[in-house]
């Protein structure tokens, strides 16, 4: 197995670098399906496979912390760009995750923070996890999907 | 770090100078080949992720986030089937941060009928701008 050299202060951009040239893609089956609109259909997140690889190697990128950090100085009204971005760079990086965990990993940093804070406050989940296999196959009616109505946290669970 | 060249300038021995700003500035952050039908990266590079948002409506997220959002985006797009023949297509912003690029893509209008959005068979796209 290729052993992950001492990124700790590396730029993270070079570390990406390392991981293309050394790092196959890892595709992943899972798929998040969340709903962060009611006047929306649900809105499907694939992840990317060379960013699974980097996760599952280890040593490579940043806590999600960080990019909360970066989120919060971007929602500032006066922010013009980022001058925390040391922060990518110079955070001791994530060890290996697990599949699963990097998917939570995920979550936590591409999908609206008021969906998987709050996935299951309502008359349904407005989140889940599942395989790619779970989705419809075509994309017919693409724009009308839903999580089903009668989905629980139990279903989930299962 | 090990391998590393500090230099400010290359020269060339008759072709002249360059500042290394020129290249490390004025190279692409970002890449990616996307099948947005199904959709999956064919290939890519400084993406954690696609959301598919809805036909036609799709976001990508950097790993290494971008400084601000006023990189430039670059694309070519194209679908298989009659698509082909109608209008001219393309892909317009949504929503820009430095952490993700929300875009539509569009198949043209043409003399009978309006532009519309669809998913591309190949949509591939280039980010230039600074990293944070």
């Amino acid at each position: 197995m290729t052993t992950t050299p001492d990124f700790k202060g590396t730029h993270l951009f070079d570390r990406l670098c390392w991981a293309k040239e050394n790092l196959d893609g890892v595709q992943s089956d899972y798929r998040v399906v969340y709903e962060d609109s009611v006047d929306e259909c649900a809105k499907i997140l694939v992840p990317d496979p060379n960013w699974m690889a980097c996760a599952l190697q280890g040593g490579i990128l940043p806590p999600v912390w960080v990019y909360h950090e970066l989120a919060k100085d971007e929602a500032q009204p006066d922010f013009k760009k980022h001058t925390r971005g040391y922060l990518l760079h110079t955070t001791e990086p994530m060890p290996a995750m697990t599949e699963e965990q990097a998917i939570e990993y995920l979550i936590m940093k591409d999908v609206p923070q008021h969906v998987w804070t709050d996935w299951n406050s309502g008359n349904k989940p407005k989140m889940v996890i599942c395989r790619k296999e779970q989705l419809p196959s075509t994309r017919e009616w693409r724009n009308a999907w839903k999580i089903a109505d009668d989905i629980t946290a139990t279903d989930i669970a299962a | 770090m090990a391998g590393t060249i500090v230099a400010d300038t290359l020269t060339h021995s008759t072709a002249g100078s360059i500042a290394t700003n020129y290249v490390v500035e004025g190279s692409a952050k970002a890449w990616f080949s996307m099948n947005e039908a199904t959709p999956v990266f064919n290939d890519s590079f400084n993406f954690t992720s696609i959301t598919d948002n809805a036909t036609g409506d799709k976001t990508v997220s950097f790993t290494s986030s971008m400084g601000n959002a006023n990189y430039s985006v670059s694309q070519s797009n194209a679908n298989s089937g009659t698509d082909y023949t109608r209008g001219t297509g393309g892909a317009y912003d949504h929503t820009v941060s430095a952490s993700s690029y929300r875009y539509y893509s569009c198949g043209g209008s043409s003399a009978s009928s309006n532009g519309y959005l669809r998913d591309d068979t190949r949509m591939k796209q280039i980010y230039i701008g600074d990293l944070a």
